[in-house]
């Protein structure tokens, strides 16, 4: 009969003999050393014990809650010695490196006066530039929520994709550590934080001090805005009696110009579209997944939902603008071809364009090599925009 | 020295060159891994493992994810970044080049 120590290996307890925790105590000490200059230090030590945790776990039965000395002794040859040849090589090569590295585990090199600005955080958790990331990080909210704010502004004719290739542009890209730690604000020393807590208790107390002037702004500022709706109603009701007086005939539906079958085409795509999106929430809430696309854990469903019903209304936009130009002849042009079906001839070139790409992604290897390397290529893209813009600034 | 002795170098050299391959196939755990090469000649130990994978994606070869699993924690699941895809097939021409070189040398 032995003694027993209990461990922790993240988060879950084991039992070890006193002799097996002896030997674990020792390799992991002799573990430590190695990575000693190793950025990832911390990470590699918490996987190892990881793989050790996992080894023992399967040594483990309702019956056998104990690991014996003999099986730790076993275990840990499996696992072997601890080799860091790189320590050395990364600390003397390659700044950058170990700058990300260090900023990723968000130690150190931080701003001095602890302001926070905005920056772009690629590529850390970030999905085309990190411009939503980037904002997440300063407002201190999910980046999510732009990620969203900027798709629905694209819906409202492109606004969105605008503003987007703006940020991009303009706004940095954090490389070193000490960028991304003002990225998120953080206060350099207890001094920083002493200032701030006193600096948002005085904001507090002056406006504490205006009360009553406030009161009385807002008392106003309620009146006036109340005058405005009744009046505004008044009009309304006005307007609407005149308009059904003049409002005559029945509704009719308005004639259709161009061939004839392109609308009713138009019609049957719109309802393709809407069963593909009806299965696709279906098969998001039972699966977690769209067509062999997995969810990210890090997505919760309901957003999942709300991209999926986005993007349906972003593809089917398109296919109804065709289908209304097609009732309502004008500027735009009937759906047929010809000089006005400049709108239709377009979707149609844009649908085979993207079916062409697909096909070709598909089946010539090369192509995919290049698609793959096409959002790095665009980065660097930015990048050397940026560091033109830069330089012109600073001659 | 015995063959698999005096090859030790040589398959501690190729490692990074095997593992770097064994990730472009398919999305991997570390288990995977080692599962993979411990059927062959470059059997690997977690010691070995873990710091090399952790160099490569600082070096942005190599990426990870975390994956949820109902028994246990969550784990690493590795796939070949861009980079690193661009590496492997630098590795891949100079590893051919190495080997017309052993075959053609000494033939007449």
């Amino acid at each position: 009969m032995n003694k027993v120590i209990t461990i922790n290996l993240n988060g879950v307890a084991y039992q070890l003999e006193e002799g097996g925790y002896d030997a674990l105590r020792a390799y992991l000490d002799s573990a430590a050393r190695p990575l000693e200059g190793n950025p990832d230090r911390e990470e590699i030590i918490t996987d190892i014990e990881q793989a050790i945790a996992d080894k023992f776990r399967a040594l483990l039965r309702a019956h056998k809650t104990v690991v014996n000395a003999k099986e730790v002794a076993a275990v840990l040859a499996e696992m072997g010695p601890v080799e860091d040849d790189s320590a050395s090589a990364a600390s003397a090569d390659d700044t950058t490196g170990t700058a990300r590295a260090t900023a990723a585990h968000g130690t150190t090199n931080v701003e001095s006066d602890g302001v926070r600005r905005l920056y772009r955080i690629y590529p850390e958790g970030a999905m085309l530039s990190g411009v939503c990331n980037g904002l997440g990080a300063y407002f201190g909210l999910d980046p999510t929520l732009f990620r969203i704010g900027f798709v629905l502004l694209a819906m409202l004719w492109g606004t969105g994709v605008l503003a987007y290739v703006i940020m991009v542009l303009l706004i940095p890209h954090a490389k070193t550590s000490a960028e991304k730690a003002a990225a998120t604000g953080a206060a350099a020393t207890a001094q920083e934080f002493i200032k701030r807590a006193k600096a948002g208790y005085y904001e507090g107390m002056k406006s504490f001090r205006d009360k009553h002037a406030r009161r009385a702004w807002k008392r106003k500022f309620k009146q006036e805005t109340r005058s405005w709706k009744f009046g505004f109603q008044k009009h309304m009701h006005e307007q609407s009696q005149q308009w059904e007086q003049q409002w005559q005939g029945p509704w009719v539906t308005p004639p259709i110009a161009g061939p004839v079958f392109i609308a009713p085409l138009l019609s049957l795509l719109l309802l393709v579209l809407v069963i593909c999106m009806f299965y696709a929430i279906y098969s998001l809430v039972t699966a977690h997944a769209v067509f062999g696309v997995v969810l990210p854990a890090t997505i919760p469903l309901w957003v999942g939902l709300i991209i999926i019903i986005v993007l349906y209304q972003i593809v089917s936009w398109p296919i109804k603008v065709l289908r209304y130009s097609c009732y309502h002849p004008g500027t735009y042009g009937g759906c047929g071809p010809g000089p006005f079906g400049g709108l239709f001839g377009s979707l149609i070139g844009l649908f085979f364009l993207g079916f062409g790409i697909w096909m070709l992604d598909r089946h010539v290897p090369e192509f995919h090599e290049w698609l793959v390397q096409l959002p790095d290529l665009l980065h660097r893209l930015v990048d050397t925009v940026q560091g033109w813009f830069v330089q012109k600034g600073n001659p | 020295m015995s063959l698999d002795e005096k090859f030790t170098a040589i398959r501690k050299g190729l490692l990074e060159f095997l593992v770097l391959k064994i990730i472009a196939a398919d999305q991997v755990y570390a288990a995977d891994i080692l599962k993979q090469l411990n059927a062959t000649e470059f059997a690997t130990q977690e010691g070995t493992l873990y710091p090399l994978l952790s160099k490569l994606r600082r070096e942005e070869l190599v990426n990870y994810e975390w994956q949820e699993s109902e028994s246990g924690p969550p784990r690493k699941y590795y796939e070949l970044t861009a980079k690193g895809r661009e590496a492997l097939r630098e590795t891949q021409d100079y590893w051919q080049k190495i080997n017309t070189t052993v075959k053609n040398l000494g033939q007449k």
